[in-house]
């Protein structure tokens, strides 16, 4: 692959990315000329018009790029590690510990960042459960840990369903939002995006191994890839990932499985391409889906989980269509 | 023996015309425009939600009154009342175990389906909707005749009318408020014109921002808060004003910049009961309070 094989899409990707972003930021229950929102960034505007933009619509616009991104690098990850195409950053009960935890927070009464934390010490407890899990005494095979994963998610499932059933009825709105991935209260995305970014960048040396891995273990260690180290790194980078994503959002689904397929089918599997690609597209598909979330029934809102697989569902099935 | 069996058969004759006479007393038309009628006041009376159990006290029946739902925390003695559930969840067996004669349904909390079965089973259920001021009197008249406290029940009612009937009076003329009314944080959600809370706002002379949205509790965006500009934020919260506080971020907004953040006691507005016209003159002080700061 050439440097411009390379690049070609990643600029495409990159173009499309920047109009969603603008998209995003100039969309909202009050509307704005994009001449006026170009004022706010040129630093004049009225109050107002600063406040929506810098304020609300920015960081959430920006909050909704990054968790995109970072679902779907570590869905394409998962997918890699598991050697299994419905693999997603939620599989292996990740997304689970994180609602359970982020649930107890609010019945609980708590709010805010005390729900945030305990939601990301939710999703590395039950990475380090499974992990430990996984590991046992016996060896260690991707077919174990997905097994191991799945079973534990299935019991995470259970508190949640157990949590729903004893809450106070005022607090269900709340706890079923965040389980169906909302992002109205994502303040600060600096650190998530700078996770994106460092993910990207540090896995782009190891692009090469991966698509080595992702033909499977024997031959990656026949070509002299030290399997187990890169598989563990794998693992946790995409824990940390989706760790992070699911504390800002909630648990927003599809992005993680679909996007990487998606771009497969168009670009083909060469993880040097598809991991960045999926940080662009993933970013992309999220911040579209949150923008119609917040615009078809102004004021009012929809959660964006739910705009993010009907924007999908047709687009994955019409390409499968296409390239039987 | 036999003329004391001829005397009991006698009197037993005599009354029964009265008692049907009666009957044709103990009946009320139900939030499902269905008619219930009673054959003698309902003495063993199971309330399914906080607010119908409220309103049963307020009718004078709180000694018929057997069971409740939970969180049904008033008045104080509902508090003691053995508890048959979750309004969602309830426990049809410990109902009949308890062998009421009328049940008190809230149409938006309890299951229809539930309902059904406890019809099916013969015992008698009212369903109640209250939406407005009306609604609410009209509930308590409705409670009081079934369980036989209906002058009781009247004399409250028209005293519940004549309060809000007076804050009416006071604010028809006041100058109108912009209001937002918060009903939740996250995700934030407000009421629209058909709730009770956005008409106690009205009587005040308040104008709910998001009067006109099409759902009775709408989830909407602090942005469309913000266009809005409302010049009072009201909430009943969690009972803090952790909520309030938050809106602090926004110096612009015309409630913050007058320090126009207002608690109402939670309890006295949520709930569609008598309680509502002492959470309307909280309410209407504040408004008022508004006003001075402009």
């Amino acid at each position: 692959m050439t440097l411009a094989e390379l690049l070609r899409p990643l600029l495409l990707l990159a173009l499309a990315a920047g109009a969603a972003l603008l998209l995003s930021v100039a969309t909202g229950s009050v509307s704005l000329a994009p001449d006026q929102v170009l004022a706010v960034f040129g630093g004049g505007g009225s109050e107002l018009q600063r406040t929506l933009i810098l304020e609300l619509r920015l960081p959430r616009t920006l909050s909704a790029f990054a968790t995109g991104g970072l679902l779907a690098v570590a869905g394409a990850l998962m997918q890699v590690l598991l050697r299994n195409p419905l693999a997603d950053p939620y599989i292996l009960g990740l997304s689970g510990g994180a609602a359970f935890a982020a649930l107890l927070a609010m019945l609980s009464g708590l709010a805010g960042w005390a729900v945030s934390g305990s939601a990301f010490a939710g999703a590395m407890f039950a990475t380090l459960l499974v992990f430990g899990l996984a590991h046992g005494r016996g060896s260690w095979t991707p077919a174990r840990l997905l097994l191991t994963g799945v079973v534990m998610a299935s019991g995470w499932g259970a508190l949640i369903t157990l949590v729903l059933a004893l809450a106070p009825a005022r607090q269900l709105p709340g706890m079923l939002y965040w389980l169906m991935g909302d992002l109205s209260q994502s303040a600060s995305p600096g650190p998530a995006l700078a996770l994106l970014v460092g993910v990207c960048v540090l896995l782009m040396p190891l692009g090469r191994t991966l698509n080595v891995l992702a033909r499977g273990p024997l031959q990656a260690a026949v070509l002299g890839v030290s399997v187990r180290p890169l598989e563990w790194l794998v693992y946790l980078v995409a824990s940390l990932m989706t760790a992070t994503a699911v504390t800002i959002a909630g648990t927003v689904g599809f992005v993680g499985l679909v996007v990487p397929h998606l771009l497969r089918l168009l670009l083909g599997n060469d993880q040097r391409l598809i991991l960045p690609a999926c940080a662009l597209a993933g970013g992309t598909l999220l911040v579209l889906a949150d923008t119609l979330a917040r615009g078809v029934v102004a004021p009012e809102q929809l959660p964006v989980g739910v705009v993010t697989a009907m924007i999908g569902v047709p687009t994955f099935l019409y390409l499968l269509y296409r390239n039987r | 023996m036999s003329t004391a069996l001829a005397r009991i058969t006698g009197l037993v004759l005599l009354l029964l015309p009265l008692a049907a006479l009666a009957g044709t007393h103990l009946c009320a038309t139900d939030a499902l425009s269905r008619q219930l009628c009673l054959q003698a006041p309902a003495g063993r009376v199971i309330s399914l939600s906080p607010g119908t159990t409220e309103l049963l006290f307020s009718a004078g029946a709180g000694a018929a009154v057997v069971a409740v739902s939970a969180w049904s925390d008033y008045p104080p003695e509902a508090a003691r009342l053995p508890r048959v559930g979750d309004s969602n969840r309830l426990d049809l067996e410990r109902i009949l175990a308890l062998r009421p004669d009328l049940v008190v349904a809230w149409s938006d909390g309890n299951s229809r389906t539930q309902m059904d079965r406890l019809e099916a089973l013969g015992i008698p259920v009212f369903w109640l909707a209250p939406r407005d001021f009306g609604d609410i009197a009209a509930a308590v008249v409705a409670l009081g005749r079934l369980t036989g406290h209906e002058a009781r029940a009247q004399a409250q009612a028209e005293e519940f009318l004549a309060g809000i009937a007076a804050l009416q009076a006071r604010y028809a003329d006041a100058a109108p408020v912009r209001v937002f009314y918060q009903v939740w944080d996250r995700p934030l959600m407000t009421v629209n014109g058909e709730e009770l809370i956005s008409k106690a706002i009205a009587l005040c002379g308040g104008r709910n921002i998001f009067a006109s949205l099409p759902r009775l509790v709408p989830r909407v965006t602090e942005e469309a808060v913000l266009a809005a500009d409302p010049e009072a934020i009201v909430t009943s919260g969690q009972g803090d004003s952790r909520w309030l506080d938050d809106w602090r971020r926004f110096p612009e907004l015309t409630a913050v910049a007058r320090n126009n953040l207002f608690l109402v006691t939670p309890s006295l507005l949520q709930r569609p009961t008598f309680r509502v016209l002492e959470g309307s003159r909280e309410l209407c002080l504040r408004l008022e309070q508004a006003r001075d700061s402009r």
